[in-house]
């Protein structure tokens, strides 16, 4: 579903912008990245072109590490299986700022302006996240409506879930990836973009699953 | 313009306070803020030029002189990186003015750098940024771009026989795609004509080593470093 009018419910966030270049507990940005964060974050509306795409499949047996799910999809994961483990049912998800964004931060790079191209880029990476926040909120309030709960999302190349299984990510989907593509190497083109799941199930027990609690690699940029 | 006793050190000491503090030009206010109006590295290289300041001085003592003190306090974690580019984006600025004066001046080019991001990954600026960190202190580099084939980086060599490669991947499933590319350099007999240098979010030294480059770069000043020290006889 291609939403402009999802445009006006992705208000940057600041504080996670700056995050994301290293500011933070580390450091305080001078003023003038500062500014830049805001100015930017102010006037990007016009390179924000969002789309998404979801779809509600049964969640047919686990086994092991194995998930099958309606539609000849195996997804291969023990966090996964866990989470789906208890859910009967799973929402498969695609989503994207477009690529404009990332037209103008190359063209930005290749000028020489590279703050501002930096700064570009960690704004879009935020868009895709607030964006992804929107479309978990749908799925939410539907299936609310149907006495469900849904868990967290997760995406390949995160915790023991490989970059590989976008194919089957890809394949849920049924045709309609929001105008995203698979490389070759399972990278997403436009870049800022998300695929996923979200567990679906009994209220009161999937929305608190969280493997990072008992991960142990502290160093990850994922951590929950 | 005659040079007065002092002058050229001055203006030296003024280009690298200011590529320290990200200026490119007086418009811009400075990391520490408020220097709107004070001449930023564009203009003191112009005022450099004018004045008949060597261009070895200008680029050896100013521009990467404050790239260092940029280096040691990223290292220190006093810099982040939007800082450290602002720097390397007053650095561009001055080498664009200084490059007509370069070819007659007797500055020797460091080496030739050639950079890819290796098959199946899309992500550059890392490799960006090394570049750029490089190209700041002497070295000439060509950036083969994104998603680069084993056989197009075995060419390239073949035709631009760099003294150095650098080789770059964010994700586990690509870095892979290094040791293949070292493969295809071997069979092809150009490994040993050029120095392999990588980095990368999931890349170690561990794993540089098992691949058989010879040298690996945790952050963009490292990779400097250890291209310098490759450079020494």
């Amino acid at each position: 579903m291609t939403s402009p009018s999802i445009r006006n419910e992705l208000d940057i966030d600041i504080k996670q912008v700056l995050s994301r270049m290293g500011y933070g507990t580390a450091g305080m940005p001078s003023a003038r990245i500062e500014s830049l964060v805001r100015e930017y974050a102010d006037n990007i509306c016009h390179l924000i072109e969002p789309s998404y795409s979801y779809v509600i499949r049964d969640v047919n047996s686990v086994r092991g590490s194995r998930v099958f799910i309606e539609g000849s999809v195996t997804f291969r994961s023990n966090v996964i299986a866990k989470l789906l483990r208890q859910c009967p049912k799973v929402a498969v998800f695609v989503l994207t700022i477009g690529d404009r964004l990332g037209e103008v931060v190359r063209q930005l790079s290749g000028e020489g302006f590279l703050v501002q191209a930096a700064v570009l880029d960690a704004i879009g990476s935020d868009a895709a996240e607030t964006l992804a926040n929107v479309v978990q909120d749908i799925i939410k309030s539907e299936e609310a409506a149907e006495g469900l709960a849904i868990s967290r999302r997760f995406s390949p190349g995160y915790c023991d879930w490989r970059i590989s299984q976008q194919k089957m990510v890809f394949r849920a989907m049924g045709g309609d990836s929001a105008g995203v593509r698979l490389t070759d190497g399972c990278l997403m083109v436009p870049q800022k973009s998300i695929s996923g799941i979200i567990g679906i199930g009994p209220a009161g027990r999937v929305e608190s699953y969280n493997p990072c609690l008992t991960c142990n690699k502290r160093d990850c940029t994922g951590r929950r | 313009m005659l040079i007065e006793p002092g002058m050229d050190e001055d203006i030296i000491g003024l280009i690298r306070e200011n590529v320290i503090q990200g200026r490119v030009s007086q418009d811009d206010e400075g990391l520490d803020g408020g220097m709107v109006g004070q001449p930023g590295v564009t203009e003191l290289t112009e005022q450099a030029l004018a004045v008949g300041i060597d261009v070895r001085d200008i680029v050896n003592k100013g521009l990467t002189g404050g790239m260092q003190m940029v280096g040691r306090r990223f290292e220190d974690k006093a810099y982040f990186i939007p800082d450290m580019l602002a720097s390397a984006e007053a650095v561009g600025a001055a080498m664009k003015l200084l490059e007509p004066h370069l070819a007659h001046s007797d500055i020797k080019a460091e080496g030739k750098v050639l950079f890819a991001t290796v098959k199946g990954d899309l992500h550059d600026i890392g490799k960006s940024i090394v570049s750029i960190l490089l190209r700041s202190v002497g070295y000439t580099v060509k950036d083969l771009g994104n998603d680069v084939e084993p056989q197009s980086i075995v060419n390239a060599v073949r035709e631009e026989n760099p003294q150095f490669l650098g080789l770059s991947a964010l994700l586990t499933s690509t870095m892979v795609n290094m040791r293949d590319t070292i493969q295809a350099l071997k069979e092809s007999g150009l490994r040993d004509r050029v120095k392999i240098i990588v980095g990368g979010a999931p890349v170690t030294a561990q794993y540089a080593k098992s691949i058989g480059a010879d040298g690996y770069g945790a952050d963009g000043f490292q990779a400097l470093e250890v291209i310098k020290s490759l450079t020494s006889p």
